[in-house]
């Protein structure tokens, strides 16, 4: 009698098992289930009834009754096996990092088999087969794969959910950095995750276009930069507040913020701006531009995946490094290797007037870096803009993605190093530093004296698009030129910063400019821009001349001294934001290139 | 032993199943769903009707024979609403805290300050005056020179509390005239005594043209009290759901219908009533678990830890204030345009309005909410948002 009930239990744990087999495919509904009612199950009756069991059926048999069987201790070896698996699968789990995870994977796996095998050998030999329990055994067997053909439950509500998703489909970034600690920490302190609430220049400007504009002409901006406060119905981006005062988010590490909002309220708080889910759950792109994507927040959630206890996540996460195949595939895509992922974003248009704003992908597609004839050529954004860089040149990072995992050639950073050094180092010198790094790749000076005019060429030679692109009418890049003849005396001057931090007018610099319907530029208000008043920006791989006259009765030798300087906001950009923002700081100027030259 | 904790195995499967078998056989209530017409009838009948769409309509609901609202005494309360010299520090008019711009149709304030040197808006205000919340947004209020409020009490929008019969936190007063005879005086908003009150007026040379006109009595503290009262009055906004009410039926999403309906056969109409939604009579909060709420929190963590919370509301009552009488009583506020005036509660605890909405279902209901039925009754609140509605008085007569 005693022994029927261990044998079921053999069984239901091994069917259990057998039912998470890739092979078969079942539901994911029932295989979240099962998986976890399997660890369950197998621990509590390890413990409490097969430990205890084989404990006295050995002292039963071997040192009372004496019985020699060699088929015992193999059932025992393959049983213990088997359960050290088990217990490294759950605790430390499958992650990739080391050779025990997939040792212990597969002991799992086809040790079970063994153990079966052995097991009803074992129980044979001794007593007469028990019919029943066979019939009931085979007819389990094949019902199984029949019960795993169940049609697939439809999984969750998001798809009959017409505009909105719950707070709780857009998992929050903190839940990911259990495992994912290393991403998580790079993506924390990027302009990625600071893009919305937390973003003071993004925060007078979407403000200030729904004032001009309307209310509703908010959303246009939220499709890239707040895309869960959009999906969960927010009509507008929010900043956190510290009791009566604005927070000091833009100077914080880490998301402390996000961090403490969590700790209080959840998930049922959603995160706005670009979180983990946003990037990680979009399934297709359309190159158009203007948050021209699809996402889908229907994925396999291992069971507890959105429990509210510690206790629950905890589990989760087990479950999840136990077996993280299915996990590894609802948050990755081929797709998101490709420059399009990225051009749903990076490019941007006006959504009455449909007349081009930023066009970074537009512009990478027609530059040689677009080449996928060519592997060795052929760049895409996360070639320059997710990889490490270190003294100045690219450098793949080898590291881990989840914590204890596989050690990969070439991780690809969450820094997603742009232009904006400013925003995110006022968080992290790290990525202050990176940005720098990338930006001082991109261009390359040379200067000559020709027939009394100092030449100056700017050769873009490192960006995959033009220089500067983005915002390209807020970027600031220049030339600063300081020309003295023998005595030390300026004879030339252009480029300098004026008193009130403003560059001075003459000067010569790469950008766009916008003009309205009556062609006078649209200062803050791009949405504004009709009419391209002046473009001067570099295309990739071209060069950009500027000449500057010299007076011919100067004193020889001259000493030139060139930098190309760059600003991510010009001063009157900055001083406007200032005044609703009080303690912002203003950006430095950033010397990408300098080149000091004596002509004879 | 092994049979001992087979037993035990066995009596929880059974008790396992019965409660599974209770859930099952108790389902949650279920809302019917309501065709446009049906569920305009049910909110009309219920009273939560529109906000009028002209001034007449207006004066027949709000105006009162012992302060009666004429033109003139409206134009006179916006003057004194917007006055910062009827504070100590001569910084902070009424609408320091109730925040909108004087100028209703302004749309234009953030442009100005952004681009124009000598702005006299603060940083908050230049963007959230379009907002036209008519609160200063803040977790507690701050009066003139920065004084905090005693019990640290968050200010309660001024929009659409010419619908209410109690006014205040504790509801203990009863009208706007009232009202604002305290604000001018306490130490925490205004800080004026009311001879004061009547000097500043009177140092005015435009009031006492305008008192003389509108009042026999001339320049007086009530006077003062009366002509804002006038004017706060006219303080009253439409929104999506108001339309919705006067027949368009696309003015509201099917989302936020349903949230309509849910706030109707959940029980939130019961307090939340009238025109305003709310501010037509004092109740106990938290009703459920009143008077303490306990809650145990267990924490996981390899030293798990044992948190038993336990206050007397389901947040941190910083500032300590216990209603009315220290009994928990509370007006209950006011609902429309609820979803521009986070944080929410009597000391802004609670920052977002799902949050604020589940914990009203939990403790005045008694009732857990599912995510699907609070997202579609904040889209029904969301409904209730809309502009101070601009009658164009100036022409009345």
């Amino acid at each position: 009698m005693k022994t029927i009930y261990i044998k079921i239990l053999v069984f239901v744990m091994f069917f259990t098992g057998v039912l998470q087999l890739k092979l078969l495919d079942i539901a994911w509904e029932n295989f979240k289930i099962i998986q976890a009612l399997h660890i369950v199950i197998s621990i509590v009756m390890m413990l409490f009834l097969i430990a205890p069991f084989i404990y006295k059926h050995i002292q039963n048999y071997f040192f009372v009754k004496n019985v020699r069987s060699i088929d015992g201790w193999l059932l025992l070896c393959t049983i213990s096996l088997l359960t050290l698996s088990g217990f490294y699968l759950f605790f430390i789990g499958n992650r990739g990092g080391d050779i025990f995870g997939t040792l212990s994977f597969n002991l799992h796996l086809y040790g079970s088999f063994i153990l079966i095998f052995f097991f009803i050998y074992h129980t044979n030999k001794q007593q007469k087969p028990n019919i029943s329990l066979q019939i009931i055994l085979a007819s389990l067997i094949s019902f199984a794969p029949l019960y795993a053909q169940t049609p697939k439950l439809s999984l969750t509500e998001i798809e009959g959910k017409k505009d909105a998703h719950h707070s709780e489909d857009w998992t929050n970034s903190i839940k990911c950095k259990s495992c994912h600690n290393d991403i998580f920490e790079q993506w924390s302190d990027s302009n990625h995750k600071h893009m919305a609430g937390s973003n003071p220049y993004y925060m007078v400007m979407e403000t200030l276009a729904g004032e001009v504009e309307g209310q509703e002409f908010r959303k246009w901006c939220m499709g890239c930069h707040n895309p869960s406060g959009i999906a969960t119905g927010l009509g507008k981006t929010t900043h956190a507040m510290e009791g009566n005062f604005l927070s000091n988010e833009m100077f914080e590490k880490n998301a402390k913020t996000l961090k403490s909002d969590f700790k209080a309220q959840g998930n049922f708080r959603v995160e706005e701006g670009v979180s983990c889910i946003t990037c990680h759950q979009i399934t297709k792109a359309q190159s158009k531009g203007n948050a021209s994507f699809s996402l889908s927040l229907d994925r396999k959630k291992y069971a507890f995946e959105d429990s509210t206890s510690d206790m629950g996540r905890w589990f989760n996460e087990k479950l999840i490094n136990s077996n993280p195949d299915v996990h590894k595939k609802s948050y990755s895509n081929p797709l998101y290797k490709e420059s399009k992922y990225c051009a749903s974003c990076h490019d941007e248009f006006h959504p009455k007037t449909d007349i081009k704003i930023v066009s970074t992908f537009a512009e990478w597609e027609k530059s040689p870096y677009n080449n996928p004839k060519d592997k060795s050529k052929h760049k895409t954004c996360i070639d320059c803009h997710m990889t490490n860089l270190q003294n100045n040149k690219f450098s793949p990072l080898k590291a881990v993605s989840t914590d204890g995992g596989v050690i990969k050639d070439d991780v690809k950073v969450h820094y997603f190093s742009g232009s904006n050094h400013f925003l995110s180092g006022l968080k992290n010198k790290t990525h202050e530093d990176q940005t720098i790094q990338l930006l001082k790749t991109s261009a390359k000076l040379d200067v000559d004296l020709k027939e009394g005019k100092l030449v100056v060429g700017v050769t873009n030679i490192g960006a995959g698009h033009h220089l500067p692109t983005g915002a390209a009418d807020f970027r600031e890049l220049w030339l600063d030129i300081t020309v003295k003849d023998k005595n030390g005396n300026v004879v030339l001057s252009s480029g300098k910063l004026k008193d009130d931090g403003n560059i001075e007018i003459g000067s010569r610099l790469f950008q766009k400019v916008f003009g309205d319907e009556d062609g006078k530029p649209v200062g803050l208000l791009f949405w504004k821009y009709k009419k391209l008043l002046s473009d001067t920006r570099i295309p990739a791989g071209e060069k950009r001349v500027e000449s500057y006259e010299i007076n011919k009765n100067v004193q020889y030798p001259l000493e030139a001294t060139i930098k190309l300087n760059f600003r991510i906001y010009p001063q009157w950009a900055t001083d406007a934001v200032k005044t609703v923002y009080p303690n912002l700081p203003s950006p430095p100027t950033i010397e990408l290139s300098k080149v000091v030259k004596e002509f004879k | 032993m092994k049979k001992l904790l087979f037993n035990a195995l066995l009596i929880a499967i059974v008790v396992m199943s019965i409660i599974l078998t209770i859930s099952f056989l108790t389902p949650p209530k279920k809302i019917p769903e309501y065709n446009d017409e049906k569920l305009r009838e049910l909110a009309l009948e219920r009273g939560l009707k529109p906000v009028p769409d002209s001034f007449e309509k207006l004066l027949k609901l709000v105006d009162d024979t012992s302060n009666p609202m004429t033109p003139q005494k409206i134009a006179l309360g916006s003057e004194l609403f917007f006055d910062t010299n009827l504070s100590k520090n001569k910084k902070t008019s009424c609408a320091s805290c109730h925040s909108f711009d004087k100028d209703i149709k302004n749309r234009g304030v953030l442009l100005d300050t952004l681009t124009k040197k000598d702005q006299e808006v603060t940083n908050c205000a230049a963007c959230h005056l379009q907002d036209q919340s008519g609160v200063d947004r803040f977790t507690f209020s701050q009066g003139d020179g920065g004084a905090e409020h005693p019990y640290l009490l968050n200010t309660q929008t001024i929009l659409n509390s010419a619908f209410a019969k109690y006014f205040s936190w504790s509801g203990e007063i009863s009208s706007i005239k009232e009202q604002s005879a305290n604000s001018l005086q306490d130490h925490h908003k205004m800080n004026l005594t009311p001879k004061e009150v009547e000097a500043r007026v009177n140092q005015n040379p435009k009031y006492v043209d305008k008192f003389g006109e509108v009042f026999n009595d001339g320049i007086s503290f009530e006077n003062t009290t009366k002509a804002i009262e006038a004017y706060v009055k006219t303080l009253v906004t439409r929104g999506d759901y108001d339309r919705f009410l006067e027949g368009d039926n696309s003015a509201m999403s099917h989302e936020a219908k349903r949230g309509l309906a849910n706030f109707i056969n959940f029980g939130c109409k019961g307090c939340h009533s009238d025109i305003s939604f709310g501010g037509q009579s004092i109740q106990r909060f938290p009703l459920r678990e009143f008077a303490q709420v306990y809650d145990l929190k267990l924490n996981f963590e390899i030293v798990p830890q044992l948190k038993r919370l336990d206050s007397e509301f389901p947040f941190e009552n910083s500032g300590g204030y216990l209603g009315k009488n220290n009994r928990h009583l509370f007006r209950v506020p006011i609902l429309r345009n609820v979803t521009k005036t986070s944080p929410y509660f009597h000391n802004g605890a609670v920052p977002k309005i799902r949050e604020a909405v589940d914990v009203m279902a939990r403790h005045q209901l008694g009732r857990h909410l599912t995510l699907e039925q609070i997202d579609e009754i904040v889209a029904f609140l969301r409904t209730l948002e809309g502009d101070i509605v601009d009658y164009g008085i100036k022409e009345y007569r």
